[in-house]
């Protein structure tokens, strides 16, 4: 599935990032490696969301997230 | 040799690091730019155990790729220039992201410090972190401070001293993601996979053949491998056999694995307490309540501008008439001339003390902006207006240099260099100035308050709307206009939210505050003498009657013009032109020119109403007026730093008959249509 399409309160291990370069590499950076977690902590309907990755919060355009292939590991979507 | 010791200071953003070095350096620092780039340089000089240190803040950046220019920036900086010994700040309350970074420092074998900023935070959440094995694993000394309470800074300096000289020590890892022994291995922090190792002594190699004189060979490797086009193009070398794609991905990964087993051994209690921040959050970045809230936050700052403010503000225009009294009593008593004392009185004092009342309101804007920049809500704004930015053509984090433009415009075109899209930065640049600052304020309140009575603050409070609304369309039209259309992606980080801290937030605002008394002691001073002497003097010397002055004349030739915006008034039009010095010179010309002493008093301003209702200028007229104030040509200094952040002389223009344009031709349209009732 597509980060975009990640729930509240659930956590997703990073697949596949498909984008330019240079959007990947800061991403990755960033901490968004292969099997990284990443729980969706707040979302706009258009995708666009808040996660947190390795202990940081950062928010993400629905054009990135669109664009990450996500596995879910972690449903525990009536928590946060 | 020189004596002085050179520290250069990096960190990610958000780590404190400013903070920090502010600790060492207070306010005695040389701020400049980079050679060839706009990304601002800070140097400072301290003194520790009877050596000198320079230090240098290097720009907030995740990693030392050379992807933005902070990061090449930084880079440069520390491979080409002397830089003795590097103070990597840590956040350690996200050590995890931070030691990426802390990683690449290390590699490029100059003497690391870690500072591990934020432990106080640390211990909030009930966690703990392992000091003595963390300098173990990466082979560098970690001096935990804080720099929000001045803690751990002599430790910190004193490692400096002590570490100049080596580069790493003490190691004591287990990194093995090898199988086959590299035997020189043993003294680096992060070891990468035998495949990888194997590439780097090969291209190791290789370099030592073709380039002898290159300082650090396995860094160069490593970026061969990440493929790093800089380093690719400096150093040309034939790779086939050994590198044949980019293992950058496989570089990035090992890291952070690497850093996995660090913080797995270093942090204790690793589950953290952390659910305040997404307590807030849940309301603050909430899809639909998010955008309410926002708009309630401006207009609570709002509102505390003008009531509190106000009342202040009372008592500075009791101070200021009780010294024009005594200054124009104690003039005429020294037999002082009538030129004289009328420069002073109705020129200096008017002029530069009419502005001066106003510092209250701008003293409690700067703070609520200050406080909500310290307290980490900025970047969400970036987050909640992202919706609306992003249909007309600007990424969310624009919206902080547009939302900065409250305050003023000058540090707002400036906080647009964060933006790393480079048409993205001029339409910012462009709109920003939409955004009404401080100094427009005094006009709006003066305006307001002489002809909207009970509705004062709410015809003040829509020109802040209509502002934002015209910044929209503008940007609108710009972005369909522009050539190149780039999608603008939002990425930023979102703070721990934290109590505000005194030291950061009283800094900040002086500064502002600082900022405002200079303008007021310069440019406004010497636009006041201007402005009198063109009031007081026409082409047959002084003039008792400032309708045969030359400012008057100047004012007549426009008046068609302006005409059509219900504002073909020749005082009003030589008051506009002094506000292009600074805005808020509007409001102390008005003064000069209408001959009323104290304007922001109450009978100040009910003598100005009369005398203007005479020429029949009304709240309609009122209103166009504090549009065109709102859009037009922005002041000196803010047209000075379009010109230096666009580095063209084409879009300074563009910027300035941009504004005057729309200026002219809102409050036309605006005044014809409201007179047509």
């Amino acid at each position: 599935m597509k980060l975009s399409d990640g729930l509240i309160g659930s956590s997703y291990a990073v697949k596949e990032i498909s984008l330019e370069l240079p959007a990947k590499r800061r991403l990755e950076i960033l901490g968004m490696t292969s099997d990284a977690k990443v729980t969706v902590l707040n979302s706009k309907k258009s995708g666009t969301k808040i996660i947190k990755v390795r202990g940081t919060r950062f928010a993400i355009g629905c054009k990135f997230a669109q664009q990450i292939e996500v596995e879910e590991v972690d449903k525990r979507g009536d928590m946060i | 040799m020189n004596n002085e010791i050179n520290v250069a200071f990096i960190g990610n953003p958000n780590c404190g690091k400013t903070t920090l070095f502010n600790a060492y350096t207070g306010a005695n620092l040389k701020v400049a730019n980079w050679p060839g780039v706009t990304v601002e340089k800070k140097e400072g000089q301290m003194s520790y155990h009877n050596k000198k240190y320079k230090l240098v803040d290097l720009p907030g950046t995740y990693s030392l790729t050379s992807y933005t220019m902070e990061e090449r920036v930084s880079r440069h900086y520390i491979l080409e220039d002397e830089v003795d010994v590097i103070i990597d700040v840590v956040d350690a309350s996200a050590l995890e992201r931070n030691l990426y970074l802390a990683i690449q420092l290390i590699e490029l074998g100059k003497p690391v410090v870690l500072a591990l900023n934020m432990m106080d935070i640390v211990e909030e959440r009930g966690m703990e972190i392992d000091l003595h094995r963390l300098p173990e694993m990466l082979g560098v000394p970690v001096v935990p401070v804080c720099a929000r309470k001045r803690t751990g800074l002599n430790v910190l300096m004193h490692a400096v001293a002590h570490h100049q000289n080596k580069t790493s020590d003490r190691f004591e890892h287990h990194h093995t993601a090898g199988s086959h022994e590299h035997s020189h291995h043993d003294e680096y922090a992060m070891v990468y996979s035998d495949d990888i190792e194997d590439k780097i002594d090969k291209i190791s190699e290789l370099l030592s053949v073709k380039y002898p004189n290159l300082k650090n060979y396995r860094w160069h490797a490593i970026k061969f491998l990440e493929a790093d086009q800089e380093i690719c193009k400096k150093y040309p070398l034939n790779l086939s056999g050994i590198a044949d794609r980019s293992y950058e991905e496989d570089i990035i990964n090992q890291r952070y694995d690497f850093i996995e087993e660090i913080v797995s051994e270093v942090l204790v209690n690793k589950e953290e307490k952390s659910q305040n921040t997404d307590k807030v959050d849940r309301i603050a970045t909430h899809s639909i309540w998010g955008m309410p809230v926002f708009f309630g936050i401006m207009a609570l700052v709002f509102f505390f501008t003008f009531t509190i403010g106000d009342w202040i503000k009372g008592y500075f225009e009791m101070a200021l008439e009780w010294f024009s009294g005594a200054s124009s009593e104690f003039l005429v008593g020294l037999d002082a001339g009538r030129v004289l004392t009328s420069l002073i009185v109705d020129g200096i004092i008017a002029g530069v003390g009419g502005v001066l009342t106003f510092l209250p309101n701008i003293f409690i804007l700067f703070l609520a902006l200050a406080i909500l920049e310290d307290s980490g809500y900025m970047a969400r704004v970036a987050y909640v207006m992202d919706g609306i930015m992003s249909k007309i053509g600007l990424s969310g984090r624009a919206f902080i240099p547009m939302l900065l433009g409250f305050g003023c415009t000058v540090p707002a075109v400036m906080a647009s260099r964060t933006l790393e899209n480079k048409g993205d930065r001029l339409r910012t640049i462009l709109v920003t100035p939409f955004m009404s600052c401080s100094a427009r304020l005094p006009i709006y309140v003066l305006l307001s308050q002489m002809f909207f009575g009970d509705g004062a603050m709410i015809a003040a409070y829509s020109m802040y709307v209509i502002g934002v609304i015209m910044a929209i369309v503008v940007a609108k039209l710009l972005s369909v206009f522009a050539k190149n259309k780039e999608e603008n992606t939002l990425l930023i980080e979102l703070p721990e939210y934290k109590s505000p801290n005194a030291r950061t937030i009283i800094i900040y605002v002086w500064d502002k505050v600082r900022d405002y008394l200079t303008k007021a002691g310069t440019t406004i001073f010497v636009a006041s003498i201007i402005l009198w002497a063109l009031l007081n003097f026409g082409s047959t010397g002084m003039v008792t009657d400032m309708s045969q002055s030359f400012a008057a004349e100047v004012g007549r030739f426009l008046e068609p013009v302006m005409k059509t915006a219900g504002l073909g008034y020749w005082q009003i039009i030589v008051a506009l032109i002094s506000g292009i010095a600074a805005k808020e010179v509007v409001v102390s010309s008005m003064s000069v020119l209408y001959g009323i002493g104290n304007i922001a008093s109450q009978g100040g301003m009910a003598s100005l109403t009369a005398v203007l209702a005479a020429s029949g200028f009304t709240a309609v007229n009122a209103y166009s007026m504090m549009l065109f104030c709102l859009m037009y040509v922005p002041c000196v200094a803010t047209i000075a730093t379009i010109h230096r952040e666009t580095k063209s002389l084409k879009w300074t223009l563009f910027a300035i008959l941009l504004q005057l344009g729309t200026a002219w031709l809102c409050s036309s349209v605006f005044y014809t249509i409201a007179t047509m009732f």
